[in-house]
């Protein structure tokens, strides 16, 4: 917090009149609890749906009639033949930690070679790098299709961590911007210490970017639990163990399931929020780090 | 252009040179690429190279040899069994699957297309090392070559895993699916026990002229406007959003500020289509909020005013044109902002401390600092990803295929197309390949509107990816 | 060395071949000593089975595709069960797969290759199955023949062109009429302007999804114009602007606005429909025996169901018509195992099992015998409704255009019923592109 700390502390605060220095800052906090409020009902109502003891459909009530674990423990302790979430539990982590793993590593790397690095052709393979995400991907979801096809990994975790990780290289471009304002001194001194491209990438450009790194990782991590229409379309199996999250718990709300299962997929919501949370627990602390280290380079 | 004009043009003269000049060994690395290395010492690396033109070899014979030569009909022999009751058993005939014989002979061009490079890449190498040979200089050890990789051409090395992903999962695809936009892959030419084949480019006439139904054309103009409307909108919504979230709750004067952030942050944690389909029913004609509005009086009111029709009981936030439209924007700032939030945190906690300082001392107020320093900062940084969000959005199909799966449309035009007001083009595209199995004229418009965001990207932002203004904060 | 395996090979393969060629010459001479020698019919039909046994080797794979609910899973794990027993001397490994009905063709579309050998699928697909080339023709059968013992009009629906495509499971993937005895009388129950009434007066409503065009054709059915697929198996035929049947389309547009227009008439989709019905809002419902569970676990003992209504149109009482829907088990036309594969789907769909999935399940069986026997409330609604009830038979183009109809006639917000009519239609009958 030490930098907007900082710049929040200007004369026009300290000489406003006593009611503005109280007024405000309620008014400030009433607009945010507001504003969470609303960020926060959907969410409210997703949690007390999942504690329903009535497992079916009810989009019409906000608080259920009665209240219950049950769908907790089906979910958890009683998997069935259309609901397995341990092990789409299983799936969809193991994806988003290898997934989340490569494709932040790519990121990294192709976002220091056009920040940091000035080879022949480089401006030309950026813009033909963004003009190839501009194609819509819902449309070339077959050919993928076919391509893993052609080297037998349809149907398989590899294959969805692949499908996952291997374009992220094109997302480069904010973490490109965050490099470009690394000093670039601070690379050509350690160039003169003899340090090789490797270590400034790894040892100085890496650590100076942490909170952009958070970013790109949590992202990374999250894709996977989001798709379920790609997911849909490689996974061929009609086995619920071979499910992630994401295409089971969508299954969940199809028409013949979804007035037996609704509260289920409520909670299955809810437990999915779990390793993300934690996730961000984690990161958060690699954002007060990533403070320290913007004094630093200051 | 005359730039890249100029290069190319080297870039082969250059190559002309290395042929003309060489010697024996680099002019025989024609045939067996590793022999100039090897005549200069370079006895692993002209393995590797003599290696890899071997798998090369290896995988063109394979792919070339069988379906290169059916490129041009995409195959001629359909699919015929026969069963025979009595063995209960199929016999088939050496059929060709169209699909497969595009695809693989696509992928044998970009194998060949990058091979092409390296080739001409090795040769120049090779008289490079002859000269320096020839000069007394010092040559390369494989151990020194390995060296250089990851220091002066260390971005060959960050650049190589990549590219090979991005070739899987985007390059082939996409010319593979642009390539389909040119033939008659549709629901009565499905492989594999259909062959398509080429049909030039009646499919783009076909979309802007009438013969699909009259109203294809009608239908894509209209969806086309909603989803550059869309995607302009939805982005910076959620841009300006998430910034201004993130410097208010940052601000010394807020309490909590990390309790506050997780708040929102939590609604990043639950998966999006869980959320956006939950909120789609609270919403829906029949939801909650239908509810609470009729209870308090407020769909009479809308009605009174007209803003509602006398006819439907309900709010149609999600199932009328202009009311969805409206719903769907705001659903996206409620699904967007907190990540937008997240970025722009981390980048206030990293805005140089010495620019600050220096405007502090020079008397500048908040606001100020805010317009003058922050934003421009977080601009520089952002600006090119808003590219990348606009684009991201054109192809958004979560938010609005989750949110309208009850809305029916009431415009005949549109029905007749299996379009919907609110669909994005990526969206009816989806449609159209799902439950149509209409490849071609989905590739078309894929086609179309890939021409469309490219030729926008380098009208308006050209500044941003060029990167004219890299060196600014340095 | 390295020459006498390749030797050793190319005599092993030769050898393969001439046996290949040889088993199926004999065979061949065995068909024509059968067909001379006709008297024994059940020997004849036992021989191809008792070959293929013999012929497989090693495990046959298998993957079946069947709905997802609890009940659908559980009884054709028994019933799979019992195929392998009945086949005792083969090695099978049986995947069974969670695939809901409705979706099948869309799934299995993607990748015909690597679909399930054996799957369920809704009737409504069977025509874009077999136009992709992914259903195998029922050309023979083996331990029993559907059109026997089969409904004609399960039968029916299985058919294209003049060839059966699909072994039928199940008759009742159709619609008809829910509603609550204590809020609707029986005796109103024939009429929708009664049921309409009835809701009012008790504050409830009445659900149909008007704006989803299966439900749409029960209206224009019921007053004799249709919609239905033309010879060349794409595009459909539909009349629902005439203006010479009696009474016109725009009679029978009329007619659906007049009725969507009662306060108690809800046009809403299935998941809303069971949430009303849970919450006591709703007390009647066009629905098919995919809600019955949710339905009698609200109603109880007041469950009635029935054949849909009639509707006033022109002043007259025309009763609804509907679409009838089956669940059928199709086989891969690019199964490795075309052979068990068909008798996997025979063994499925034969009487005694279709009984039992009808037991497990409360889904009505296609089998004639069987679907005497079977009787719940829900059975006997569709039965009843069953002749004014036709077989889907429509192209693609017919759905989009459909459900926009339905839309618009649900809200009433048209000026011109004729012109409105015309352009649905033109969508509807346009060519397939």
């Amino acid at each position: 917090m030490t930098n907007t700390k900082n710049i929040s502390d200007n004369p026009i605060v300290i000489k406003a009149p006593v009611s503005k220095r109280i007024v405000r800052p309620i008014l400030r906090h009433v607009w945010l609890a507001f504003l969470s409020f609303i960020w926060l009902l959907p969410i409210i109502w997703l949690f007390v749906t999942s504690l329903s003891g009535y497992s079916g459909i009810n989009t019409s009530h906000f608080f259920p009639e009665t209240w219950s674990l049950a769908n907790y423990k089906k979910l958890l302790f009683q998997p069935d033949t259309v609901a397995n979430f341990p092990a789409w539990f299983k799936n969809s982590m193991i994806i988003g930690i290898f997934t989340c793993l490569i494709s932040s590593i790519f990121v990294m790397m192709t976002a220091y070679a056009f920040s940091c690095m000035r080879f022949r052709g480089r401006k030309q393979l950026m813009s033909f790098s963004i003009t190839l995400g501009m194609f819509p991907g819902v449309l070339s979801m077959i050919a993928i299709y076919f391509v893993m096809k052609m080297i037998g990994l349809t149907n398989s975790i590899v294959g969805l961590i692949i499908i996952y990780s291997a374009g992220s290289g094109l997302g480069f471009l904010i973490l490109k911007g965050f490099f470009d304002t690394i000093s670039g001194s601070l690379r050509e001194s350690a160039k003169l210490d003899g340090a090789s491209e490797l270590t400034i990438f790894t040892k100085i450009v890496i650590p100076l970017s942490k909170p952009m790194i958070v970013y790109t990782v949590i992202n990374a991590f999250l894709t996977p639990w989001m798709d379920f229409v790609m997911a849909q379309l490689m996974i061929r199996s009609k086995d619920p163990r071979n499910w992630t999250v994401a295409m089971g718990l969508y299954n969940l709300v199809q028409k013949t399931l979804v007035g037996k299962y609704f509260s289920v997929f409520c909670a299955g919501g809810v437990m999915v929020a779990i390793p993300i949370s934690i996730l961000f627990v984690i990161m958060q602390k690699f954002y007060v780090e990533g403070i320290t280290a913007g004094g630093v380079k200051g | 252009m005359e730039e890249d004009k100029i290069s190319l043009r080297h870039y082969f003269s250059s190559f002309g040179t290395a042929v003309k000049n060489g010697n024996i060994f680099t002019r025989l690395s024609l045939i067996i690429m590793g022999l100039g290395h090897w005549a200069n010492g370079q006895i692993v690396k002209g393995c590797i190279v003599t290696a890899v033109e071997a798998i090369f070899i290896w995988v063109i014979s394979l792919i070339g040899g069988t379906y290169w030569p059916k490129l041009n009909t995409l195959g001629t022999v359909q699919r015929e069994e026969k069963f025979d009751p009595l063995t209960m058993t199929k016999t088939v005939n050496h059929f060709d699957n169209s699909l497969l014989i595009l695809l693989f002979s696509i992928v044998g061009i970009v194998i060949a297309f990058f091979f092409a490079i390296y080739y001409i890449y090795n040769i120049k190498q090779i008289y490079e090392v002859q000269k320096r040979k020839e000069a007394g200089l010092h040559v390369n050890t494989f151990k020194e070559d390995c060296r250089e990789m990851i220091n002066g051409k260390f971005f060959i090395t960050l650049l190589g895993l990549p590219t090979i992903g991005v070739i899987l999962v985007n390059v082939i695809p996409i010319v593979f699916m642009t390539c389909i936009g040119f033939t008659n892959y549709d629901m009565d030419h499905q492989p594999p026990t259909y062959l398509f084949t080429w049909v030039g480019l009646r499919n783009f006439k076909t979309l802007f002229t009438s013969s699909v139904s009259d109203s294809f054309g009608y239908v894509f103009i209209r969806i086309l406007i909603w989803t550059l409307i869309w995607a302009i909108v939805a982005t910076f919504t959620t841009f300006f959003g998430g910034i201004f979230l993130a410097k208010f709750i940052n601000d010394k004067r807020t309490k909590l500020p990390a309790m506050w952030r997780t708040f929102f942050v939590i609604t990043i944690a639950i998966p999006q289509f869980v959320t956006l389909l939950l909120v789609g029913k609270m919403f829906g004609n029949n939801g909650i909020v239908n509810g609470i509005c009729s209870q308090i009086g407020l769909t009479g009111f809308l009605q009174d005013i007209g803003l509602v029709s006398k006819g439907l009981g309900y709010i149609p936030f999600l199932s009328k044109p202009g009311w969805a439209h409206v719903m769907i924007i705001l659903i996206n700032i409620w699904v967007g902002v907190p990540f937008q939030m997240l970025s722009a945190t981390g980048l206030l906690m990293n805005i140089p401390t010495d620019q600050l300082e220096a405007a502090k001392i020079d008397g500048a107020s908040e606001r100020q600092i805010f317009w003058k320093i922050t934003m421009p900062y977080i601009m520089f940084v952002m600006g090119p990803s808003l590219v990348t969000s606009i684009i991201a959005n054109i192809n958004n199909f979560n938010v609005i295929y989750l949110l309208t799966t009850d809305f029916t449309t009431t415009n005949m035009k549109f029905a007749n197309s299996h379009g919907k007001e609110v669909d994005l083009l990526i969206t009816w595209l989806f449609n159209l390949t799902n439950n149509y199995s209409n490849f071609k004229m989905a590739s078309v418009i894929g086609i179309i509107t890939f021409v469309i965001c490219v030729a926008l990207t380098l009208l308006s932002f050209s500044k941003f990816v060029q990167g004219d203004r890299e060196e600014e904060f340095q | 060395m390295k020459k006498k395996i390749v030797s050793l090979l190319l005599a092993a393969s030769m050898v393969a071949t001439l046996g290949a060629c040889g088993s199926s010459k004999s065979t061949d001479s065995s068909s024509k000593a059968d067909t001379s020698a006709s008297a024994d019919s059940t020997a004849s039909a036992e021989d191809p089975v008792q070959t293929l046994i013999k012929n497989t080797s090693g495990t046959v794979k298998l993957t079946l595709w069947v709905s997802e609910t609890d009940a659908y899973q559980k009884v054709m794990k028994e019933i799979v069960d019992n195929f392998k027993n009945e086949y005792k001397d083969v090695d099978f490994d049986i995947t069974i797969g969670s695939e809901s009905e409705a979706n099948t063709k869309d799934d299995l579309l993607k990748d015909v290759e690597s679909g399930a050998d054996v799957f369920a699928f809704a009737d409504d697909q069977i025509n874009e199955l077999v136009k992709a080339g992914a259903l195998q023709e029922v050309s023979q059968t083996y331990t029993y023949d559907p059109k026997e013992v089969d409904t004609d009009a399960s039968i029916n629906s299985a058919t294209v062109d003049g060839k059966l495509y699909a072994y039928p499971m199940t008759a009742s993937n159709g619609y008809f009429l829910y509603y609550d005895k204590s809020v609707i009388p029986d005796e109103d129950a024939g009429s929708l302007d009664k049921i309409l009434a009835d809701c009012d007066k008790a504050g409830k409503t009445f659900g149909m999804e008007l704006s989803n065009a299966w439900y749409l054709y029960s209206f224009f059915k019921g007053a004799g114009l249709e919609a239905t697929l033309n010879d060349d198996g794409k595009t459909t035929d539909c009349n629902w602007n005439s203006k010479d049947n009696d009474p016109t389309g725009a009679q029978v547009a009329d007619a659906i606005t007049t009725a969507a227009k009662d306060k108690a008439f809800k046009n809403l989709g299935n998941d809303d429909q069971m949430s009303a019905i849970k919450d006591g809002k709703m007390a009647a419902c066009v629905n098919g025996t995919w809600s019955s569970g949710t339905i009698s676990e609200a109603w109880g003992k007041n469950l009635g169901a029935a054949k849909l209504p009639t509707f006033t149109c022109n002043g007259k009482q025309v009763q609804m018509g509907s679409f009838s829907g089956f669940k059928h088990i199709g086989v891969n036309a690019y199964s490795k195992q075309p052979g068990w594969s068909m008798l996997l789907a025979e063994y499925i769909t034969n009487a005694e099992n279709q009984s039992k999935i009808y037991e497990a399940t409360g889904e009505g069986p296609a089998n004639k015998a069987d679907l005497e026997k079977a009787s719940s409330p829900a059975l006997d609604a569709l039965n009843a409704q069953a002749e004014f009830a036709n077989p889907q038979r429509v192209g693609a183009n017919f759905w989009t255009p459909g459900n926009s109809l339905g839309q618009s006639l649900a809200e009433g917000k048209y000026s011109d019923a004729q012109k409105l009519l015309d352009d649905a239609v033109k969508g509807i009958t346009a060519e397939v592109k």
